[in-house]
């Protein structure tokens, strides 16, 4: 008889050997798998086949059945799960609809079927219209456009791409045009969390699984997810150095609304959570850090330890962060600071080697992801070279407890079921304390 | 302390410090010195900061300042260089785009940046492109070297479909053709055929140079 999932997972997070590695699929937008990638992976399994649940829509990431989740081990959901096992609690949307002004009362448990470009059918919920434009697909959340998918496209995007919009603050010269900016409307709503605790109260105690919190509102990150998504990628760089009033204005309202953000939330799930996303935040590029573990003290640090302060002081939750490319530096910081997990581990990317991130930090972080090589490997690779590939991974990670097994980032379309197949059942069968 | 200057603003750029580098080459100007002179010492530190980059010194980050910097400073030269009747001609002509169902651009428009600041005229086509597009730009520009962008291994193989396209058309020998992104390797650019794969925004540069030099010795 195995351990609990919940167990298992929090066990291996206490940096303890638990019976084997827990394993992720689809438990935060970071460890999933596409649409269609997943809809061709039922049909390799044998399993229905039915239109693809999708739980984020930008990335048209599948919601993970539980034949799935059952078959391939997986030890953790998230709360806001619309798929069973799901709490019953829905949330409501009232809006008008962008294609014929109706007001529109819907929750997010309501779907409708879309054949997506990639040509798989997907269950979008209804808050999501979606309308045909000159590049594509537009896709509008409760009346506000997000994103346009390319026709022949995977994912939808943001409108910069095609210059249509700017990022919020691209334009601003000063901290008074810093200070005009909507910052309340990064903050998360009193029914939104009160939701969110009713979803998280449910899981507890009607399921098994360990629970992440994937939900942070707000901007999502001070550098990635907050600077250069406000302020465009290469400018925010800039600012952190030629403009740093101006940085510093913008991180102070960053920081007051992350800060707003998480003391809600943590107030709400702390005592049903085990795991709580703190930030998505890309640190790295795939050559290097993109900024300097000085820069990085000096912007980012203090705010960072602020942030996972008020976690670790008002809850007994793990926090988790995702912080994509080579971010070795980093890794020492975030520790430093009391930070617990750490995702997506980019194996590929440079500095980011398996061997020296277990022996450096092994026993001071967890390593939640760094399971399969997604850009190089799972795609390309056959069966048992995946098989090799994810033994070398566990019996590095695995020792010691400190590691929960998950792809690098999402599985994307192009990664053949065969590969998935083999990367799940390795984990699993290989994945048994001891290592050997 | 007139040579002095020249390397002044060599160092001040190379050191990432705007407001320094456009002290000094306000200096230079008043002392003097020809608009051609300044961008060539600019020139000069703008390849220090990219061999910092390569030997993993310094952050992209800071090759995005240095940029910005170069940007600055040619925003005051180059009125005195239409003033003083100096030609300054791009050091070649680019014609860039991501490649179709792509839209990723980070990378992309790193490499323009670059190659500005490195006197490369480029025109950006930007993103998702259709080799449709890439084929009308190279008619309507003519330029030396027509870039390519993917980051996903379902539209790299776009990038061949371009290549195509511009051999249809009897375009493909008149322009040098780079790629790059994530999934692209040395060995996919040639078997698309593709002139050249640059790693990065850095080696790209380089790479452009000598495409420019190797196609107009050809021609």
């Amino acid at each position: 008889m195995g351990l609990k999932l919940r167990d298992r997972v929090i066990s291996a997070l206490r940096h303890e050997e638990p019976d084997r590695i827990p394993i992720d699929l689809g438990a935060t937008p970071c460890t999933s798998v596409h649409a269609k990638t997943y809809y061709d992976l039922r049909k390799y399994l044998g399993l229905s086949l039915k239109p693809v649940r999708v739980m984020d829509i930008g990335q048209q990431l599948a919601e993970v059945d539980k034949d799935v989740l059952d078959l391939l081990h997986v030890d953790v959901v998230n709360v806001n799960r619309v798929l069973e096992p799901m709490a019953p609690h829905p949330y409501i949307y009232r809006f008008a609809s962008v294609v014929d002004g109706s007001l529109k009362e819907v929750s997010d448990r309501e779907f409708y079927i879309w054949r997506a470009p990639y040509g798989v059918d997907v269950e979008i919920p209804k808050y999501i219209e979606i309308v045909e434009v000159g590049e594509g697909f537009a896709g509008y959340s409760a009346g506000n456009i997000f994103g346009i998918i390319p026709r022949g496209g995977y994912y939808f995007w943001g409108l910069d791409r095609w210059r249509k919009s700017k990022p919020p603050l691209a334009d601003v010269k000063s901290v008074d045009d810093v200070k005009k900016f909507d910052w309340d409307s990064f903050k998360v709503a009193d029914d939104v969390v009160e939701i969110l605790r009713k979803r998280a109260e449910y899981l507890y105690r009607n399921t098994d699984y360990a629970l992440i919190n994937n939900f942070i509102g707000g901007p999502g990150g001070y550098h990635d997810a907050g600077g250069q998504n406000l302020r465009g990628w290469d400018k925010w760089l800039s600012d952190l150095r030629v403009r740093k009033p101006l940085a510093e204005a913008i991180l102070d309202h960053i920081h007051e609304v992350m800060m707003y953000n998480i003391k809600k939330i943590v107030n709400a799930v702390g005592e049903y959570v085990q795991v709580t996303a703190i930030a998505y935040d890309d640190l790295g590029t795939e050559e290097g850090p993109q900024i300097s573990v000085q820069t990085f003290k000096e912007f980012y640090k203090h705010r960072y330890e602020e942030l996972i302060g008020y976690v670790k002081k008002h809850s007994r939750m793990f926090t988790w962060l995702h912080s994509c490319g080579s971010v070795y530096p980093f890794i020492r910081e975030f520790i430093d600071i009391g930070l617990d997990i750490i995702n997506p581990v980019q194996i590929s990317a440079r500095g980011m080697d398996p061997e020296k991130l277990k022996k450096e930090f092994g026993e001071q972080i967890t390593f939640w992801g760094g399971g399969v090589d997604t850009q190089h490997v799972l795609p390309l690779a056959k069966p048992d070279e995946v098989v090799d590939h994810v033994k070398k991974l566990i019996k590095i990670f695995a020792p010691g407890g400190g590691y929960v097994y998950a792809s690098v980032h999402n599985i994307q379309p192009g990664a053949p079921p065969q590969n998935i197949v083999a990367m799940f059942k390795t984990a699993y069968e290989y994945g048994k304390y001891p290592i050997r | 302390m007139s040579v002095d200057v020249l390397s002044s603003i060599k160092d001040s750029l190379v050191n990432l410090d705007m407001d320094k580098t456009i002290d000094f080459v306000r200096r230079a100007v008043e002392l003097g010195f020809k608009p051609m002179d300044i961008i060539n010492v600019l020139a000069d530190g703008m390849r220090v900061v990219g061999v910092r980059y390569e030997r993993g010194e310094y952050f992209v980050s800071d090759l995005i300042v240095a940029s910005e910097i170069f940007k600055e400073v040619m925003s005051i030269l180059e009125p005195l260089i239409t003033r003083v009747g100096e030609v300054v001609r791009p050091f070649g002509r680019v014609v860039i785009g991501t490649v179709e169902g792509d839209v990723h651009d980070i990378g992309k428009n790193l490499v323009i940046t670059m190659l500005r600041a490195n006197g490369f005229e480029v025109i950006d086509l930007g993103v998702d492109v259709p080799p449709k597009r890439f084929v009308e730009a190279v008619k309507q520009h003519k330029p030396d070297i027509v870039g390519m962008s993917a980051l996903l291994t379902s539209t790299m193989v776009n990038m061949k479909r371009v290549i195509e396209a511009l051999e249809e058309e009897g375009l493909r020998s008149s322009v040098k053709v780079i790629v790059g992104g994530a999934p692209i390797t040395e060995k996919f650019a040639r078997e698309i055929g593709a002139d050249a794969y640059g790693e990065n925004a850095v080696i790209a540069v380089d790479i452009c140079k000598k495409l420019v030099e190797e196609l107009h010795r050809g021609k």
